[in-house]
């Protein structure tokens, strides 16, 4: 498949990893992304203006219309606002989270597993709210990690908040949230959004924090993230 | 203290008045709220009655400064309603937004997008006050060097 692809500014700064792994894992898996040509930032969760927010998108699937009828964004973020935007519903947009299906998981070249090893799946609240937005396959990870043999815990945490929105606003608030989900849950923690991996990495100490992205790599023979 | 003012909140969210008529007061929204777990008080219901009839809120308010817009109160709401975008409106409308968040706004203003480089040197003397530096050894993976991207079209 071609999928137009929407990084957004995150994914080309402080998550490259999430973005890297992005397009490796496609690539692998013998699917192309092509960026939206000159892309603009989404606005995130920072203007309280509605239509000035999703301005910002529409002006994105403007760029993209006519080149891709099919987009994929990574940031939670990003594929919300995205979504919102196109009210026409003139485009297929998806998360990653929700390409990762039966097919997609099943024709994954294994080439090492997961035993021994615990993981606690965190989604974190976009991908999962509001419901018009919500991802589809909101136990892919759960699915990925006890495929490959993992063991999967901390399933009351998953949809909790991270607190990661206020980080750099009143950061005891993300402290006190990711402590939370911190202390309820065990072994490396699985994320798939920039602002959540940001969130527990700052306060995890010890315990690991990665991208699904770099998890599927780390099955595919390609990382040493464990 | 500054008054906020109602209209601009419906303007800013596309919500109108009368759509907050529809709230059943059964406080829902504040017994899955996110900032229970800040042992903090929190109603969000209050902030629509508010709005509805008219009354001020004052930007100390516990969910104008502690929403972190995770939408459990609107998964939750019989309504549906989306509290998380009227604290958002209700914060600019306020003007309560951190340095950060103004370095944000201004790094899309001039390049399109977030050059996180320079929101980071705008927000120096906020990180360096807010203790952040700590948290430097942390955030390595973070880093990397790339220039910014003007956008064309934005
Ligand atoms: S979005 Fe804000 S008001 Fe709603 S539950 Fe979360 S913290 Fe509370
Ligand atoms: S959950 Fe919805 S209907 Fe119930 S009090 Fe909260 S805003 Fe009103």
């Amino acid at each position: 498949m071609n999928y137009g692809y929407y990084p957004g500014c995150s994914l080309t700064g402080s998550a490259h990893k999430l973005d890297k792994g992005i397009r490796k894992v496609f690539e692998k898996q013998g699917h192309t992304l092509k960026e939206i040509p000159d892309w603009n930032c989404c606005g995130a969760f920072e203007y309280g203006d509605r239509k000035e927010l999703t301005g910002f998108s529409k002006k994105n699937l403007e760029k993209a219309s006519g080149l891709f009828s099919e987009i994929v964004a990574p940031c939670p973020a990003c594929y919300k606002n995205l979504r919102e935007a196109d009210e026409q519903k003139e485009f297929t947009i998806t998360h990653p989270l929700d390409l990762f299906d039966d097919a997609f998981i099943g024709s994954v070249k294994q080439a090492r597993d997961l035993k021994g090893h615990v993981f606690t799946p965190y989604y974190g609240c976009i991908l999962l709210r509001p419901r018009e937005t919500a991802i589809q396959r909101n136990t892919v990870m759960e699915e990925v990690i006890s495929r490959f043999g993992g063991d999967v815990a901390g399933e009351k945490v998953k949809d909790r908040c991270c607190g990661g929105n206020q980080i750099f606003i009143n950061k005891s608030v993300t402290e006190k949230l990711s402590k939370l989900v911190l202390e309820k849950s065990k072994g490396t923690i699985v994320v798939f959004c920039p602002l959540c991996h940001m969130a527990m990495k700052t306060f995890s100490g010890e315990r690991k924090v990665i991208y699904l992205t770099d998890l599927l790599l780390y099955i595919m023979g390609e990382n040493k993230v464990l | 203290m500054k008054n906020i003012d109602q209209s601009r909140i419906f303007d800013l969210t596309d919500y109108k008045r009368q759509d907050f008529s529809v709230c059943l007061g059964c406080k829902i929204c504040a017994s899955v709220c996110t900032v229970n777990d800040l042992s903090e008080s929190t109603n969000p219901q209050e902030i629509l009655q508010k709005l509805f009839l008219g009354k001020n809120i004052p930007s100390d308010d516990h969910l104008v400064r502690y929403c972190t817009g995770c939408y459990r109160c609107t998964g939750a709401c019989p309504w549906n309603i989306r509290i998380p975008e009227v604290i958002r409106a209700l914060r600019e409308e306020l003007a309560t937004r951190s340095p950060f968040e103004k370095a944000f706004k201004d790094s899309v203003s001039i390049w399109g997008r977030v050059y996180e480089p320079y929101v980071i040197i705008m927000a120096i003397p906020f990180l360096l006050k807010g203790g952040y530096i700590k948290h430097m050894t942390r955030w390595t993976e973070y880093m990397g060097i790339h220039l910014p991207h003007k956008v064309k079209r934005a």
